[in-house]
């Protein structure tokens, strides 16, 4: 049994359908023949979100961009830490993995990494991305797996009921709108700066940035479809106001703009210049701010096995020889 | 004759070499159809400060690093004075009479080889001093010279063909020195040929990372930390050669979440770090536990607490390994004890993570893990490797009637995977019902806790991990645990000899814990001791807690290994004296 029955479950490769050959090419067939909609990425899970929750769009997008690309839910997985926003993948018909706070990222490349052909998608809030899990964030842009990372930003900690969290404003104009900030900022609002978590991400290097709202819905699964559509690590900035304890409806309606119909997405400088300047105006601006394709993770490690083993992968007996 | 076993010691500055002279003298040795043993003691720095590389050696496996020094090679005065109270009374103290001054009165035989000044006058390149310090070794442990040419040309000093020429001038250069000065030890280490591929030399990580690849390992996924990083490095070179992915993370819980995702989808997954990291990964331990994904975290123990001593051994991070998690969250906890056992006992880890669904902590330490050991090539054909259990072939069963956490007989539920099985699920870390939805009803909570104790507890009936060693009729009896089983095992031997009645129980798992034989054993012997390299005598107080007993300790913190001398003598302590 020295040779490891390895490369055949689900691993690096590619994943063998568990069903007898006849059934796969059946199902094959119907899997052409149906076209999903929305609906069958509904799980019977209902959502526990608080009505007018901003998440729901993001629900709502998400599933109808998995359906606009016909996926077989065994084919996608959906990781997710802690936050109300970590709750989204029980609410959808696909596999899930709702891992601890912070750590959707490590988690969603593990999942690519074993398995390139699954679609990962890693959502979460602007605490459990940007805080907790902030230290990730540059390490799976550098590694460029093809995974979308939808974060739910409310500028607010939903779960843990309204602190502040790193993308909260400064001084928190907050005050008027929050409930429950007072509670931890009760004198002068929020002392620290405000995270600007985009122009972050694209001074990182990520390979596809853009910013979308929860109450735009057409565009947001349009902008997630986008996403899942650039073979690479895909950011989508999700702004979803949390009514609860941050109510951010009217001024985000206001504040969003779309980015000018000839933005040109190739250009990075031009990308930071503009997710820099936006704080100081006040606004907001949806659409893919930069896109540009590198080889991915997947695409290097072929690079990889072609010098470590080229056509046939070495035996463990093999590998022992090296201590005789 | 008397059985072959010297312990000979090389002793200098961090980063002259003496390490390189230690492990090819090993290698070399292992590779004549012998057993070694090395052990070595290093500062915490790259360059500078003492360190020292020791060899036992011994026509049958070796089992611990050796008690007093039967050869004692040094480069200065330093290291002279740090090592020479620890030659036996019959030992030999080679010192380099330029660099250090030997104490007159001491009653050994202590031979000066000026080795700085035949390298530099004689050799010519400075590089070649290690050589020349090999070829004293050689030629004094009766080894002749040309045997020790091809142990040289052998070795990496034969690897480069342009300076092949110049080391074994160096050596020639030990041989004529010995020769003219009439220097003879009378020892004469009897070498033969290689014995082909059937012999292994490995240090402990080595072994760990074969066995992991063979059990199937196609994961890895891990963060920079002594004495655990040569884990990640060997494996950086071997996973690729077998189509598997190596991914350095920034950080331990990036490691083990990785892992954790990885094998959700399948693959069989390990990552390796030492206490500080482990420290890190309890979180994500306790997700492992409650979604009931296989996972393997080796832990390579040093000396603690916080940064500790990075380069030192201890076992110490029982505790963490068995209680450290916020509620309660089983897992199996098992510790190696040799080089050849990390093998096997790598292959064990997977196998118990796969059936039982469940992270596996596997305990290593820095000196078992460095040290290198020479071990029998293991027969691939013979090791069994478990998969997890799966939802079966036909994929009829929608996701809406699959139970994800079905309560089964033995509380182990088919997993599917992604991409392979039509009964997608969402794995959560919040309390869930069979059906993995979220349900914080008393029930429910009642229920899976069960499953999940209930699941751990039944690995301690899994066979090989529990072993009684020595007299029936024992006066004392000694427990250990993982690494300490040589220095034990040897220590039983000797005092058996002697005519004590001692006898030894060696546990390799540690949690679920085999408590029907510590209880047998603990009940039928008058006086038992739990031999550990800890303080507090961690393994002592899980055992008293378990199994409201009384026990006694033998533990010991100098950062070092235990030495079966050291347990010999404490056995005699307690037996004559009470
Ligand atoms: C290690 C750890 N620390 C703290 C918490 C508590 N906690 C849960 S969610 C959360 C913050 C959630 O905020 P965010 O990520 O923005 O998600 P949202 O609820 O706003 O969607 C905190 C602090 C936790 N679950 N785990
Ligand atoms: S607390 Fe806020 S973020 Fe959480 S569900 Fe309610 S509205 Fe949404
Ligand atoms: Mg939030």
């Amino acid at each position: 049994m020295a040779e490891v029955p390895a490369a055949d479950t689900a691993k690096t490769g590619a994943p063998e359908r568990a069903e007898e050959a006849g059934q796969a090419e059946q199902a094959n067939q119907t899997k052409q023949a149906t076209k999903r909609t929305l609906k069958d990425y509904r799980s019977e899970v209902k959502p526990t979100w608080c009505p007018g929750c901003g998440d729901f769009g993001v629900l709502a997008a998400l599933q109808r961009a998995l359906a606009e690309r016909n996926l077989d839910p065994r084919d996608v997985v959906i990781v997710s830490g802690i936050g109300c926003s970590g709750r989204l993948p029980e609410f959808v018909n696909a596999y899930g993995l709702h891992v601890v706070h912070g750590r959707a990222l490590p988690a969603a490349q593990g999942v690519k990494a074993a398995n390139p052909d699954l679609t990962v998608i890693a959502v979460g809030g602007d605490g459990d991305g940007f805080a907790i899990g902030g230290g990730h964030v540059p390490h799976a842009v550098r590694r460029n797996q093809d995974i979308t990372y939808i974060v739910m930003d409310n500028q607010v900690y939903g779960l843990t009921k309204g602190q502040p969290s790193p993308s909260t404003p400064t001084g928190m104009q907050a005050l008027r709108r929050s409930v429950s900030m007072p509670k931890m900022a009760p004198y002068e609002g929020v002392l620290e700066g405000q995270l600007n978590i985009l122009a972050m991400v694209i001074v990182y290097g990520c390979s596809f940035v853009a910013r979308t709202f929860s109450s735009q819905a057409t565009e947001m699964a349009k902008t997630i479809g986008l996403g899942l559509d650039h073979p690479g690590f895909a950011f989508v900035h999700a702004m979803s106001p949390c009514p609860t304890f941050y109510n951010t409806y009217d001024p985000w309606k206001e504040s969003f703009l779309p980015l000018p119909e000839d933005w040109d997405t190739g250009d990075r400088i031009k990308a930071i210049d503009k997710a820099m300047e936006e704080v100081g105006e006040g606004v907001f601006h949806s659409g893919v701010f930069f896109q540009e394709q590198y080889r991915t993770y997947t695409d290097k490690l072929q690079d990889v096995y072609a010098k470590a083993y080229g056509d046939e992968q070495a035996t463990i007996d093999a590998l022992m020889d090296q201590y005789a | 004759m008397d059985r072959l076993d010297l312990t000979i010691r090389i002793a200098g500055e961090n980063g002259e070499g003496v390490l390189t002279v230690g492990d090819v003298l090993a290698e070399a040795l292992a590779r004549s159809g012998l057993h070694i043993y090395t052990f070595k003691n290093l500062p915490a720095e790259i360059k500078g400060g003492a360190s020292m590389t020791q060899v036992r050696v011994q026509d049958t496996p070796v089992r611990s690093p050796g008690d007093a020094l039967d050869i004692l090679m040094v480069w200065n005065q330093e290291n002279y004075d740090i090592h020479v109270g620890e030659v036996k009374s019959t030992g030999v103290v080679i010192f380099d009479p330029d660099e250090c001054e030997a104490d007159e009165s001491l009653e050994l035989t202590q031979i000066g080889v000026p080795l700085q000044k035949i390298t530099k006058t004689v050799i010519k390149t400075m590089k070649s001093k290690n050589v020349l310090a090999f070829g004293v070794l050689t030629t004094c442990l009766g080894i002749p010279f040309e045997s020790a040419k091809q142990m040289v040309a052998e070795s990496r000093w034969g690897r480069r063909k342009e300076f092949l020429e110049s080391n074994i001038n160096a050596l020639k250069q030990a041989y004529i020195y010995v020769d003219d000065n009439d220097i003879d030890l009378g020892l004469r280490v009897p070498v033969n040929q290689r014995n082909g591929h059937a012999q292994l030399i490995m240090t402990g990580n080595d072994a760990l990372c074969m066995g992991a690849l063979a059990a199937g390992c196609r994961y890895y996924a891990g963060y920079p930390i002594t004495p655990a990083s040569d884990v990640m490095e060997t494996l950086a070179k071997a996973m690729p050669r077998v189509g598997g992915v190596l991914m350095q993370t920034e950080d331990e819980i990036a490691a083990i979440t990785a892992s954790i995702g990885a094998s959700f989808t399948g693959a069989k997954v390990m990552t390796a770090t030492a206490g500080p990291g482990l420290s890190l990964m309890v979180e994500a331990l306790g997700l492992a536990t409650m979604e009931e994904i296989p996972l393997v975290v080796v832990d390579v123990m040093r000396g603690g607490p916080s940064t500790g001593m990075p380069t030192k051994t201890e076992q110490s991070d029982l505790n963490l390994a068995i209680h450290g998690a916020h509620g309660e969250a089983p897992r199996i906890v098992i510790a190696a004890t040799n080089t050849e056992d990390c093998f096997y006992t790598a292959v064990k880890a997977f196998n118990l993570a796969e059936k039982y669904q469940t992270p596996v902590i596997l305990l290593s330490d820095q000196h078992l893990s460095q040290r290198a050991q020479v071990m029998s090539r293991p027969d691939l054909s013979q090791v069994e490797v478990v998969e997890r259990k799966q939802p079966d072939g036909n994929g009829s069963v929608s996701p809406q009637e699959f139970d994800r956490y079905e309560m089964t007989e033995d509380y182990i539920s088919p997993m599917p995977l992604p991409g392979r099985h039509g009964q997608h699920y969402v794995a959560t870390g919040l309390e869930h019902d069979e059906h993995a939805h979220i349900d914080y009803s008393p029930e429910a909570h009642i229920r899976m806790t069960e499953k999940r104790h209930q699941k751990i507890e039944s690995a301690v009936n899994e066979p090989g991990f529990v072993q009684r060693y020595g007299a029936e009729d024992a006066q004392l009896g000694l427990i250990g645990w993982g690494s300490s089983e040589g220095p034990i095992l040897e220590a039983l031997d000797r005092t058996l000899a002697k005519g004590y009645k001692v006898a030894a129980l060696i546990f390799k798992m540690l949690h679920p814990l085999p408590e029907k034989e510590a209880r047998a054993f603990i009940e039928s012997i008058p006086v038992v001791s739990v031999v550990e390299l800890n303080a507090s005598g961690q393994f002592a107080n899980y055992l008293q807690g378990r199994l409201a007993v009384s026990l006694q300790r033998f533990n010991i913190i100098t950062g070092l290994p235990f030495k079966a001398g050291d347990i010999e003598e404490y056995i005699e302590g307690v037996l004559q004296y009470g």
